[in-house]
């Protein structure tokens, strides 16, 4: 019974038109669907689709990506407000630029995507210190340290990833803790994530969720 | 024939005994004369010194003015640029931190007045007396629908360009298009003779095609209006093939320096010889690569660009990371497989 609703959904998203997004799940509700339906049967599965959809259409856009993060993490914050009892959130991702890199967007949208998939979301902001990402990532108890950068040197110098990866394994922390990049050079150089000690990378803010999803699941069982 | 020569040749599609080699090394100059980037950057003599020394070093065909996007933010009023002893300076102060600002920003009477400019044209100055006869000198401009990603952060651009209301957005880009047309002028009288015009918003990888016809486009056509003589359409390394019709078509742009994942063949078949394309290379892996993995890419490249002729050889923004036994590599290949 959700199949139109997520076809509408994601036919604004796709065509970057908010206010029409929003308007679908307004209708949505007034046909007597609930806030919790909203986000695991509409939002959760579009998002999936949209997944789907950029592994065969090369052809989306940063807007697309930027629009489907936006909106979904708008509304589903809106829903959670909503819901009878608070949701199980699947677990929790600290994320960042990395040291001397001081570009937001990719930060932004990967965010976006991950809180509406029901993953938890500390943002450390730009210019992040190695250290402060390895100790947040203990402090607040996350499966998952992101590192966006969007120059090489930032990405591969010495007090970016690198660094992170070499703490974790000082402090014996690299069997609970996952390390993911992304960011320009790696959607250049695919396998430079493991040059700079990842676990794992991602072209884009959905497909990122994805992944993380994945790692932290991983790490449950 | 010059570098010059060569490069005019190619895009009139006149006979020529070579591609023409593109090697862009700006970071490079710092590391080489032992100068901290602010300081040399800062210094217009230094960049025209070092951007002379390693023509004679490496032999490539073009220099670059004292360059990096950052002097744009900083024509505007930047206060801050981040300098890294190991990579490029990026922009560290806001302009516009809130959309209040949008209304009180503006743009300098004339930017050559400016103390950031000196460098510039310090710089220019040397270049031309030196190399302007005979070598391509490179300037840089960003397009306006691209620049306010500079003044603001390229999140809270790309949401008032997508969520925000329209007149703002376009006030703020009308003030940065009158700023290209500026900056324009300001490079072609101080001599430069090839223009990089870089817009992401002008790349599908960014916004869709038809956003770029109903907006971008108009502003393109604004910033160019002067002439687009010496443009080059770059999309920041952003794709741009999907484009490339509706530039030759509507901007009158004929000049094209795509992204390494812009199929070559494709941006030929697209220009269809009414203008000039340029096989890219990807200097992000080449940091990796052996001398032979990029002797063999070079080889690829030209060997699809040679059959169409109007057809440049040229890097990315080369990372300091890069081996020098790779640029070495590179260069070479790129004069030995890029014979006529
Ligand atoms: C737009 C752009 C610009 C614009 C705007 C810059 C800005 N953001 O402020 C302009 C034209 C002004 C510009 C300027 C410069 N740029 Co620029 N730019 C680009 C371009 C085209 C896109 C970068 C961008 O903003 N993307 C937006 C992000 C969000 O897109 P994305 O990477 O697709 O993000 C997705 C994924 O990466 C992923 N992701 C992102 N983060 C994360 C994190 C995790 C954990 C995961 C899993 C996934 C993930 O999800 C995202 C959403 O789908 C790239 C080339 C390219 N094709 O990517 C060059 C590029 C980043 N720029 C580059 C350079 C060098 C510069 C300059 C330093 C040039 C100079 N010498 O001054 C300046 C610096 C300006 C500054 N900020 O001070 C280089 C960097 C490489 C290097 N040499 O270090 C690039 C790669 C181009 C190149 N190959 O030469 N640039």
């Amino acid at each position: 019974m959700f199949e139109t609703y997520i076809k509408d959904y994601n036919e604004a998203v796709f065509e970057i038109d908010k206010e029409l997004a929003l308007e679908i799940i307004e209708t949505a509700l007034k046909d007597g669907v609930t806030p919790e339906q909203v986000v695991f049967d509409i939002i959760i599965p579009s998002i999936e689709e949209m997944m789907a959809e950029i592994s065969i259409n090369a052809d989306t856009n940063l807007a697309q990506h930027f629009m489907t993060a936006q909106i979904a993490a708008e509304i589903t914050e809106k829903m959670l407000a909503k819901f009878e009892s608070p949701p199980e959130i699947i677990g929790r991702v600290i994320i960042g630029t990395s040291y001397g890199d001081l570009h937001s967007l990719g930060k932004r949208i990967v965010m976006g995507c991950l809180k509406s998939m029901m993953v938890d979301v500390v943002d450390l902001g730009v210019n992040v210190k190695a250290e402060t990402f390895v100790d947040a990532a203990v402090a607040q108890d996350a499966q998952i340290i992101a590192i966006s950068s969007m120059m090489v040197h930032t990405a591969t110098g010495e007090e970016g990833s690198l660094k992170v990866r070499s703490l974790l394994k000082e402090r014996g922390l690299e069997d609970k803790i996952k390390l993911v990049v992304g960011g320009a050079p790696y959607r250049f150089d695919h396998e430079l994530y493991n040059k700079v000690g990842a676990d794992s990378w991602a072209a884009d803010g959905v497909t990122a969720a994805k992944i993380i999803r994945e790692l932290i699941l991983e790490g449950k069982s | 024939m010059t570098p010059l020569e060569i490069l005019s040749a190619t895009i009139s599609g006149q006979a020529s005994p070579r591609v023409p080699v593109f090697c862009n090394l700006l970071d490079q100059g710092a590391k080489l004369l032992n100068i901290p980037p602010k300081q040399y950057f800062a210094n217009g003599e230094y960049v025209a010194d070092a951007q002379l020394k390693m023509l004679q070093h490496y032999g490539h065909d073009n220099v670059w003015s004292a360059h990096y996007v950052g002097k744009e933010a900083q024509l505007l009023g930047c206060k801050d640029i981040l300098f890294a002893d190991n990579g490029v300076p990026n922009v560290a102060d806001f302009v516009i931190k809130s959309w209040d600002d949008i209304a009180t920003f503006e743009i300098p009477e004339d930017i050559t007045q400016q103390p950031t400019w000196q460098a510039m044209d310090d710089c220019l100055k040397i270049l031309s007396s030196e190399v302007g006869a005979t070598h391509p000198i490179c300037a840089y401009v960003t397009g306006s629908t691209t620049l306010p990603a500079i003044l603001m952060g390229m999140d809270k651009w790309m949401e008032l360009v997508l969520i925000g209301p329209v007149e703002l957005r376009d006030e703020l880009v009308r003030k940065c298009s009158l700023f290209v047309q500026q900056q324009l002028k300001a490079y072609r009288a101080a001599g430069a003779n090839v223009i990089i015009y870089a817009n992401p918003f002008g790349s599908t990888y960014f916004i869709p095609k038809k956003r770029i016809v109903d907006w971008s486009m108009p502003w393109m056509q604004e910033d160019l209006k002067q002439g687009t003589g010496s443009i080059v359409y770059y999309g920041g390394m952003a794709p741009i093939n999907s484009v490339i019709e509706m530039v030759i078509d509507k901007l009158k742009v004929n000049i094209f320096y795509p992204a390494p994942e812009d199929d070559i063949r494709e941006s030929m078949r697209l220009i269809n010889g009414k203008g000039l394309t340029s096989g890219v290379l990807d200097d992000i892996k080449m940091i990796h690569w052996t001398e032979q993995q990029t002797r063999d890419e070079v080889k690829r490249i030209m060997t699809l660009g040679k059959t169409g002729g109007h057809f440049l050889f040229g890097t990315g923004f080369m990372p300091l990371k890069l081996p020098e036994e790779n640029i070495i590599a590179m260069l070479d290949a790129a004069f030995k497989y890029g014979r006529y």
